[in-house]
């Protein structure tokens, strides 16, 4: 469909979301990631039955944990769209985009910065 | 050069040159003759030297054994129904029409919009019965069995994408929602999103000039004339035969119905007058698509056998050589990345993502292609990896979901383990999207490279067990099902043992007489039982019961108690079919069991078929009984025809007699509608009741006193009759111990629960277990029929293989860090880890699905799933990052 | 199993804040089971820690290691050789554990990183509940199999108080009436006619209240 979204997406390929692990997510923002997406299948439909929902739930303790030790929360995302709709995971990676500039940087690089300063 | 997109209904355009859609299959371009300017430019432009731009149709001819029809349908024209304002307002349109409105991939992608002015709407209409039902201004008297599925899910769907309030409403006759689970969703879409259901044939539709809106006049149930506006009308076409089609029958002199259908035998649903030529799909008759494709594969079924003695005389094979053992090796990595034409090479610059490519570690050999997929690049592929004795491939270039599978063969070609394989996509996720910042495409394709050479340097050899396959199949059910399922492996030389609990075969078929067509369903059971039992590679054990079950596809083992006499048997076979019934709800409603004059729809047919109907003055048939209630919430399926079959058999025996119909929605879907027309005709009246306010019966001396409310008149009637006939619905086999023996899944009304309700309507989530018949869902029997033969389909395919080769992408254990917590057994969607003998999870390779839940909820992080093991994925994540902090 | 409940993320960055070396050790037994300090929480836990380090210009180590059990001296002996390279230990084990791990490495401060909560059972996935307090002297083979040393509130032996309503105990409507259970129980297994013995008080010495308790095994100690 050669839609466009922007080029700071970059994406790794698993059977199921329910493969991807908390420890994954939170290794992403150790190494200096300024946003993670865990992308499945619409909820219902998740070609395992329930990969997608335990994604949702590690994707939901990141979140927490990421929001307590400073880095933010609202920087990981699950979206749920089905493998035909190429446009919505356009949008979506825009959205995210988006929303993580608005965020700002990972704040570990800025404290990077400062402490080498 | 462009031209208005027929397959987004004209609602937008398209080039000259195009891809249908983006699931075509081919996923190539082609021209439209129609709208080229024959100025060959194409041809020259293209890289790969594809087009051949003076390619003419070729006639060839083919031998073949057997045909099979599947040339569908078309949707109605409403174009000559000048009433609904179709063609005077672009906001009036078709079903279809809406289907590309509401398409991500559609002209307004995905955003709701109606045609004349792009705003979005507040209330949208739907018309049923566009097309069908309709002798007086189209031909098509049948129902299109799909239509109020469809409009329900579109207004669903339009509630959902349109973020504000939208009222839809669907002027129906009846709600046909009688498949698998249907019933559930319009009850979904009434009492949850408040979709409106008004009963009521559209009078008019006005266009309102000013607004753009429409005026939809109609009389509702008290007779009263009323007037709404909606934003939009979308009319429900129903499905119809195009010419072509008729044509084609007539040329291989294949009957048609009066609507065009292909005229089936109710016993042999997918058999064509002419024999050797099948037929499945709406061309049969109009079908959704778990139907659809359930006859597909009965028509393979069907054809299969015809083609059984000549299986495998035209197959090729190809020689794998042995592999190379690389385990003690440092990797040593070849990256190959490709221009694709321009589609990479005219974004990214190539030369630089290889350049930089050898400089990643374990990188030892690069080269660059203008297309790496084609034939001489494979062979090219393979002499690099020798030459250089590559132990593991990085291709940077499309998506894995085209090519992957073609590149690992190359791999193997080599004696390279297929699994030593990664692919960077630096075109779909890459140069393709991010065509206007080549910079950073060129940028984000090394970092793409980068992972994937981190990724290869992980990955180690896997092995793809081989599994023997046991040419048997255990039919569980000696019914119509069982049996044609049986018949249908047993055919085409596979056998199969027919394992069922009564002594007689013919489950619930025994206590049926006639179809509705008329045809003789005793002569045709005792001819399947008699079929059955002479065939030399069909086992029948009666009186039978299964009381154990393990094992895995193509190697199950089954104990069977057999007979009175109760002796164990153990059978080994590599494929199940399920098909054990249903039965007849018995009614606690009505007086059922109480008074000799309540009968169910099944007694009043042997009734019938035993006494006649001349003593017969005044019978009384209420629908629906132990069906779409808080107990049973869904359709039976077979009871509207079930009562209009014995009504028509009362009318034609004794036409003086008053048959008196008390229905809440008359479901003859398909080319069942005429006979509901015929009892029309012959005088059965036909009264709509509302589940609020039941029938009230009373039994007394004269008669049994039925009393309800005519809504047309709006008072209550009273019946003294002399037969009250209760079409009591389908309730499923108890099979709640055989499934959990055979750990098979049931929904909640106790019905199997195959693995995906449209496109895997006759398997099991449990490789090589197979359903069929009324244990999936209430049916006819020739549905029955037809299912069966699906299910011998898909087990033939299943058994044909001599071995099987189970995917190493397998979940497994550590047996040492396993703590015994029991997280994996309760989390895997399939049941299968278990606790074995030492006391730790254990994962059985044959039935694992790799979907790696397990791998996630671990606790002890005691289990990886290969091919994506943790290092494997971090490796990536670390790789991508490299050089942010 | 001994079940815990994971602390909240804050109170242990508080807590471990002035480590520039911190080791967390998990245990593959009871914690892993209740899904609170297994391997895969250690993996969660250093991560978290490290990036609340990084993101306050702090620089730390954070290791993980993760044994069989932190209640076996063997076990904990594996420790022995690394432990001066950290300045605390963070172990996620039950209480036992963490008091075990700081008994044996004096030198190190060891603090805990789960709440151990009871003595319990998993009833589904995500849900334990509480069933035995230890009281040393167990009777229930007179209560049909249902503790009322755990489940009854106020710990009575010869049933339900006036506060038990629908088989409900009056501190909250979500709790069940250990009585009402144990009668149920008793009727169903058809020894009602027992519950009318009476139980005589009970030797509290056995419990907690007797002060620290241990178990001595002669047979099995040479």
């Amino acid at each position: 469909m050669r839609l466009n979204y922007p080029t700071n997406v970059k994406i790794i390929r698993v059977p199921c979301t329910g493969k991807v692990d908390t420890i994954h997510i939170l290794r992403a923002f150790e190494k200096g990631a300024d946003g993670v997406c865990v992308i499945g299948c619409m909820e219902g439909d998740c070609h395992y039955n329930s990969g997608n929902f335990r994604a949702r739930k590690r994707v939901e303790q990141a979140s927490h944990l990421l929001e307590q030790i400073g880095i933010g929360g609202e920087r990981v995302k699950m979206f749920n769209l089905s493998s035909g709709e190429g446009p919505r995971f356009a949008q979506y990676a825009v959205e995210m985009t988006e929303r993580v500039t608005a965020l700002g940087p990972n704040p570990i690089k800025l404290a990077r910065k400062r402490a080498a300063a | 050069m462009t031209a208005v997109n027929p397959y987004n209904k004209n609602l937008d355009d398209r080039r000259a040159t195009f891809i249908e859609y983006p699931q075509a299959v081919p996923l190539a371009f082609a021209i439209d003759p129609k709208v080229c300017i024959g100025c060959g430019l194409c041809e020259n432009i293209c890289l790969a030297k594809a087009v051949r731009y003076a390619d003419r149709i070729k006639e060839s001819a083919l031998r073949v054994g057997a045909v099979i029809l599947s040339s569908g349908s078309e949707g109605y024209d409403p174009s000559g129904l000048d009433y609904f304002g179709y063609g005077r307002s672009p906001n009036v349109v078709t079903s279809e029409e809406f289907e590309r409105i509401l398409s991500a991939s559609g002209p307004y992608r995905g955003h709701v919009m109606r045609p004349l002015d792009r705003e979005e709407p507040r209330r949208i209409a739907w018309i049923q019965c566009v097309g069908s039902r309709d002798t007086n201004r189209c031909g098509n008297g049948y129902c299109s069995s799909v239509c109020c599925m469809y409009a329900i899910k579109e207004a669903m769907i339009a509630k959902e994408h349109i973020h504000g309030d939208l009222d839809c409403t669907i002027f129906n006759m009846d709600i046909r929602t009688f498949g698998k689970d249907y019933e559930k969703y319009y009850l979904r879409a009434r009492d949850k999103e408040g979709v409106q259901f008004v009963k009521a044939r559209i009078h008019t539709v006005d266009p309102i000039a000013e607004t753009g809106d429409l005026a939809v006049r109609y009389v509702d149930e008290s007779g009263a004339i009323r007037e709404e506006i909606f934003s939009m009308v979308v009319l429900s076409v129903g499905l119809q035969i195009p010419r072509a089609s008729v044509a084609l029958a007539g040329q291989l002199g294949i009957e048609l119905n009066k609507y065009n259908f292909v005229a089936t035998d109710p016993f042999l649903p997918v058999t064509t007058s002419r024999p050797g030529i099948y037929t499945c799909g709406v061309f049969q008759g109009p079908k959704d698509i778990p139907s659809s494709i359930t006859e597909a594969s009965a028509a393979a079924c069907a054809a299969g056998r015809d083609l059984a003695a000549a299986r495998g005389t035209e197959t090729r094979s190809i020689e794998i050589p042995d592999e190379i053992d690389v385990s003690g090796e440092t990797p040593r990595i070849g990256v190959f990345v490709c221009n694709c034409g321009i589609n990479i090479g005219g974004i990214v610059k190539v030369q630089e993502v290889q350049d930089y490519a050898a400089t990643l570690p374990n990188v030892v050999y690069t080269d660059q292609n203008l297309f790496t997929c084609s034939q001489d690049t494979q062979d090219k592929i393979k002499d690099k990896i020798k030459a250089h004795r590559l132990n593991r491939v990085v291709v940077a270039a499309c998506t894995p979901k085209t090519h992957e599978p073609m590149f690992q063969e190359t791999l193997q070609a080599c004696g390279i383990n297929k699994y030593l394989f990664e692919m960077a996509n630096i075109r779909n996720q890459n140069s393709w999207i991010h065509s206007n910042d080549p910079p950073a495409a060129t940028r984000k394709a090394k970092d793409l490279v980068r992972a994937a050479v981190a990724r290869a340097g992980t990955l180690h050899p896997l092995e793809e067990k081989k599994i023997s396959v046991i040419p048997r199949a255990l039919v569980v059910g000696g019914g119509v099902a069982g049996m044609n399922a049986a018949l249908g492996l047993a055919n085409q030389g596979f056998e199969a043992v027919l394992v069922e609990k009564e002594e007689k075969l013919g489950g619930l078929a025994n206590r049926l007489t006639h179809t509705i067509e008329g045809a003789d369903v005793g002569a045709y059971v005792d001819d399947l039982i008699r079929k059955v039992n002479d065939h030399p590679k069909i086992q029948v054990q009666t009186q039978s019961l299964i009381v154990g079950f393990t094992g895995f596809k193509g190697n199950f083992s089954t104990e069977v108690l057999v007979g009175p006499g109760m002796y164990e048997r153990k059978i080994a076979h590599g494929a199940v079919v399920l098909a054990t019934g249903a039965r007849e709800y018995q009614p606690k409603e009505y007086g059922y069991g109480e008074d000799p004059r309540v009968v169910t729809q099944l007694e009043l047919g042997a009734r019938l078929a035993e006494k006649g109907a001349g003593d017969l003055n005044e019978v009384v048939m209420i629908q629906c009984v132990g069906s779409r209630n808080e107990e049973n919430p869904n359709c039976s399926r077979i009871c509207c025809q079930s009562a209009i079959k014995n009504a028509l058999h009362i009318k034609a025996e004794n036409p003086d007699a008053n048959v008196y119909v008390l229905y809440r929605d008359i479901r003859t879907y398909g080319l069942l509608e005429d006979y509901y027309t015929e009892a029309r005709a012959k005088g059965v009246l036909f009264f709509r009741y509302s589940p609020e306010r039941p029938p009230e019966v009373v039994a007394g001396e004269a008669g049994v006193a039925v009393t309800f409310e005519d809504p047309i008149l709006g008072r209550r009637l009273q019946v003294s009759a002399d037969l009250l006939a209760l079409s009591a619905g389908m309730v499923a086999e108890d099979t709640e111990e055989l499934g959990s023996i055979m750990k098979l899944a049931r929904n909640a009304e106790g019905y199997f629960m195959e693995a995906h309700v449209k496109l895997r309507p006759v398997e099991m989530a449990t490789e090589g277990v197979f359903v069929c018949g009324t244990a999936h869902s209430p049916k006819l029997l020739s549905e029955t029929i037809a299912q069966a033969y699906a299910a011998a389909s898909r087990a033939t395919t299943f058994l044909s293989q001599s071995e099987m080769t189970l995917s190493a992408v397998v979940a497994q254990v550590d047996a040492d860090k396993c703590a015994s917590c029991l997280v994996c057994v309760r989390s895997c969607p399939y049941g299968v880890p278990r606790i074995n003998a030492e006391g730790v999870s254990e994962i059985d390779p044959a039935l694992c699905h790799g979907c790696g839940i397990c791998a996630g909820e671990c606790p002890a992080k005691a289990i990886e799933l290969n091919w994506y093991e943790d290092d494997q994925l971090l490796c990536k994540v670390e790789a991508l990052l490299e050089g942010v902090l | 199993m001994i079940v815990a409940d994971k602390k909240p993320i804050e109170e242990i960055i508080e807590t471990t804040r002035n480590f520039k070396r911190l080791l967390i050790l998990g245990c593959n037994e009871c914690v892993t089971v209740c899904e609170a300090g297994g391997k895969k929480e250690v993996g969660i836990l250093a991560s978290a820690l490290r990036m609340n380090a990084l993101n306050q210009g702090r620089e730390v180590k954070i290791d993980e290691i993760t044994l069989e059990r932190q209640c076996d001296h063997e076990y904990l002996e594996e420790i022995r050789n690394v432990v001066d390279q950290y300045d605390g230990i963070l172990s996620i084990a039950c209480g036992v554990g963490v008091q075990f791990t700081a008994e044996k490495y004096q030198a190190t401060p060891v603090l805990p990183g789960v709440n151990t909560k009871f003595m319990g059972a998993t009833e589904k996935r995500g849900l334990w509940v509480e069933r035995c307090q230890g009281c040393g002297q167990c009777i229930l083979a007179t209560t049909g199999g249902i503790c009322p040393v755990s489940r009854c509130a106020k710990r009575l032996f010869n049933g339900p108080c006036g506060g038990s309503g629908n088989g409900k105990c009056e501190i909250s409507k979500e709790v069940d009436c250990a009585w009402q259970l144990i009668i149920d129980r008793m009727k169903a297994l058809g020894t009602l006619e027992d519950y009318e013995k009476l139980s005589p008080i009970k030797d509290w010495s056995t419990d907690r209240a007797g002060g620290p308790r241990k178990v001595v095994r002669e047979d099995v100690q040479l």
